[in-house]
């Protein structure tokens, strides 16, 4: 007999039959048309109530037989009402049954708290922040230039970073060349607009080899715009130079970049070296 | 390294060092060890920034590198560092408790600035302390000196890794990374400076709140000129003893707690005493002598030696086990048991959560299950006395959020359910790694919360700055009260109401982070622990 089959023991098939029972029991209580039925329902034809109740439900549920293990142990059992299936993920923000706990107080939390704060304000203002390039809005705030704040300059300690890490000059040989013709020919070169125009046409004259020659006086002295990052070798041409252009820069009103040719206009947008600074 | 960690990561990189150095730093968490051009293809960032980027993150050992075959030198980020960062406030704090305020500045400047030679420390750190001096008082540099003497032969302070000097006659070119390498026995060795000067005051006119552009900022004088004689030898703060002070600190006060306040001085003498001869790994401290704790014991204490035998063999009695007796010799032979003492705190801390998210019935269960070992169901209702329903619900909550795990015992190969023992217990290794990742979450979720808050009122901050540097500056002037009035009340009731507010509560996020970084630490240092016993 199949019901045999299923069950282990007689207990096991007893407590079964109980449970079947309780199902029944509930599965009349919504079909009153089987509740109607004469005939109670007992060991012995239970086997053929259900399969009544099986057909009448349209299923050849094989599935609805015994279960092969003990029910009690899987927690639910004597017909219980179960919770009811969810089918969406839990809430962003479930509601706690139980408040937290109060935080910490005392000397030691209070100064603590004090510290994270003003670390948190310090690091802002430290040279190892940097920020990012902010584009350009429409209109340059006057309050802006005056709300900047001044960052000490940080130099690693190039021997304990690895060669590449340092920023390489592109024009490093030319810039030592024209060091010299720099100094000496900044204010012609610069401060004479008409001078400036001179030297573009003498340019296109020119072959590239001096053109670029010239480019780079051109660059060197439009810098004040740009940070020099060459901190290596050169530090006293650096500082001669930028020594020179604050020279230049007091001694005129107008701003030495203004007049930029346009010739070194994408030359160096792919490496902006020159504008490290750490 | 798990989502959340990266996410923690990402907040505090971005906090502490802009956005750049936190793409860059973030890149490398995730994928690991890489050379510089995959790192500028990767992120699409230009060759410039992540050569700037780098270099910070290597000053604040978050990044180290490596020369590859090939002559590829390779980067790689170091996680656990980052999340560290947390923890700073911490440190200084401890400085503060054991070596005041010279302490505090030291260990300060050395966590915002990674590594720095001792010169330049000790200069900086006299010039901000003459700076709290009252006027016409100076910090010698003689005494910061000292302090970091003492700060480096407690292990406070360490030593990073020297340029390994090549001999010149090594031919060829130069290599592409220098190696570091540090001597164990150099690396609190101060070197012998004479450090002689006065902290300077910052003159008013060199306040930089006028913001005068770079180019015209005269270069700093002299100083630079001069031969540092200590060039190239860099300090860094030593994190893991400060952890190991954590620890003890931890312990003695759980003994403290647990029984009274003269065992818990005990315990510290005796964790003082194995500072020194302890690793800090070890899972229990050298044995010490009942005689040797008695002449060290502190000495506000006067105890007889009998009343400190009774008080040992109590602490040794006690079932938590922090303090075991190893031997007979010396008047008895005591170790304190390290690694079990970090069980016991992070099993009080999962306890502690259970109990405070689902309740005390739930946390009796947790207990009977952790004591217990392995308990069936049946059992389980049975010794905790719960209802069979409730006993139930509580099992399987706890179940699904992971605190107790099932152990299956199949009776037969075929593991069919029937014929199989469920065993409800608690892993704490596996609970432990669950709550500190949740512990990852939540900080990750203060620090966005506080964010969203600040930027939220960023319009009535920046109003209540200018508010109050124009009231600053009036003051500083010389201007009546009845104009100051006038000022102040240009920030109106209700925007000072929720200016109030929002400081309330980016002071409750704060306060919340640097909790909960406290229970990260226990956890941490559990697991470390128990992966090192393993």
């Amino acid at each position: 007999m199949y019901q045999r089959s299923c069950c282990q023991t007689t207990k096991e098939w007893r407590k079964l039959h109980q449970l079947a029972v309780q199902c029944l029991g509930k599965c009349l209580e919504g079909n009153p048309r089987l509740a109607s039925s004469p005939r109670p329902v007992s060991f012995q034809n239970l086997p053929t109530f259900l399969v009544q109740l099986v057909a009448m439900a349209g299923n050849k549920g094989r599935g609805r037989a015994a279960y092969t293990f003990n029910i009690e142990a899987v927690g639910f059992n004597r017909g219980e009402k179960l919770p009811d299936v969810v089918l969406k993920p839990p809430p962003l923000f479930p509601d706690t049954d139980y408040k937290p706990v109060p935080l910490k107080t005392g000397e030691g939390e209070d100064y603590m708290l004090a510290l994270k704060q003003e670390l948190r304000e310090t690091v802002k203002r430290m040279p190892y922040f940097i920020e990012t390039p902010e584009e350009k809005e429409d209109i340059e705030r006057y309050s802006k230039r005056y709300m900047k704040v001044y960052k000490e300059e940080w130099i690693p300690d190039w021997r304990r970073l690895p060669r590449e890490m340092m920023p390489k000059k592109k024009y490093k040989k030319a810039g030592s060349k024209s060091k010299k013709v720099d100094n000496t020919s900044k204010d012609t070169s610069l401060t004479n607009t008409a001078d400036v125009l001179k030297k573009i046409e003498e340019l296109e004259k020119r072959g590239d080899g001096e053109k670029s020659d010239e480019e780079n006086e051109e660059k060197e002295g439009s810098k004040e715009k740009n940070k020099e990052g060459d901190e290596d070798e050169e530090d006293d041409a650096v500082e001669q130079e930028e020594y020179d252009e604050e020279e230049h820069e007091e001694e005129n009103d107008y701003i030495n970049s203004y007049f930029d040719n346009g010739e070194d206009f994408g030359a160096d947008s792919d490496d902006n070296m020159d504008e490290a600074t750490y | 390294m798990t989502q959340a960690e990266i996410k923690l990561c990402s907040l505090l990189l971005q906090e502490h060092f802009g956005e750049i150095v936190e793409k860059i730093g973030v890149h490398l968490i995730r994928t690991g060890s890489q050379p510089i051009r995959v790192i500028v293809h990767d992120t699409r960032t230009s060759l410039d920034q992540v050569k700037k980027a780098l270099c910070v993150l290597i000053q604040h050992n978050l990044v180290i590198y490596q020369v590859h075959r090939r002559g590829m030198v390779e980067y790689e980020a170091q996680c656990s560092r980052v999340l560290r960062m947390l923890r700073y406030p911490r440190y200084i704090y401890t400085a503060k408790t054991l070596y005041n305020d010279t302490g505090e500045l030291i260990v300060e400047e050395l966590l915002l600035n990674g590594k720095m030679t001792m010169s330049a420390l000790v200069k900086k750190v006299a010039d901000r302390l003459t700076e709290t001096m009252e006027d016409g008082k100076t910090m010698d540099y003689a005494e910061v000196s000292c302090t970091f003497v003492r700060l480096a032969d407690t292990h406070f302070v360490q030593r990073c890794p020297l340029v390994h000097a090549t001999e010149n006659s090594d031919p060829g070119p130069p290599p592409p990374a220098p190696t570091l390498v540090i001597n164990e026995k150099d690396m609190f060795l101060v070197p012998k400076l004479s450090l002689i000067g006065k902290g300077k005051r910052r003159r008013s006119s060199e306040d930089d709140a006028t913001g005068e552009p770079k180019a015209k900022r005269p270069k700093h004088t002299t100083d630079n000129k001069e031969p540092i004689p200590d060039d190239g030898i860099y300090w860094q703060a030593n994190l893991d003893r400060f952890h190991q002070h954590f620890r003890d600190q931890a312990i003695v006060s759980a003994v403290a707690n647990r029984m009274d306040q003269t065992s818990s001085e005990i315990v510290r003498t005796m964790l003082r005493m194995s500072e020194v001869t302890t690793p800090s790994s070890a899972p229990f401290t050298q044995p010490l002598s009942s005689n040797e704790i008695f002449r060290s014991l502190p000495v506000g204490y006067n105890i007889s030696k009998q009343v400190l035998d009774q008080y040992l063999t109590l602490l040794a009695d006690d079932p938590l086990e922090f303090v075991g007796k190893s031997g007979d010799s010396g008047g008895g032979m005591y170790i304190i048991n390290l690694h079990k003492a970090l069980g016991s705190l992070a099993t009080a801390s999962l306890e502690s959560v259970v109990q405070e998210r689902f309740g005390s019935r739930c946390a009796r269960i947790f207990r009977l299950v952790l004591q217990k070992k392995h308990l069936e169901q049946k059992q389980v209702e049975d010794f905790a006395m719960i209802p069979a329903k409730e006993a139930k619900d509580m099992l399987y909550k706890m179940l699904s959020e992971n605190f107790i795990s099932l152990q299956e015992i199949p009776k037969t190969p075929d593991h069919a359910p029937s014929r199989t023992f469920y065993l409800y217990t608690v892993n704490i290794l596996s609970a432990a790694r669950m709550l500190l990742h949740r512990c990852y979450k939540s900080i990750a979720n203060l620090i966005e919360r506080r964010q969203f808050e600040t930027k939220e009122n960023k319009r009535l901050l920046e109003k209540s700055q200018r508010v109050e540097a124009i009231i600053a500056s009036m003051q500083a002037t010389g201007a009546e009260a009845a104009q100051l009035q006038e000022i102040e009340e240009m920030i109106t009731a209700p925007e000072r109401q929720q200016l109030e507010t929002l400081k309330h509560n980016v002071n409750k996020l704060d306060a919340s982070e640097i909790q909960v970084d406290e229970t990260i630490f226990l956890l941490e240092s559990y697991i470390e622990s128990t992966m090192k016993r393993q």
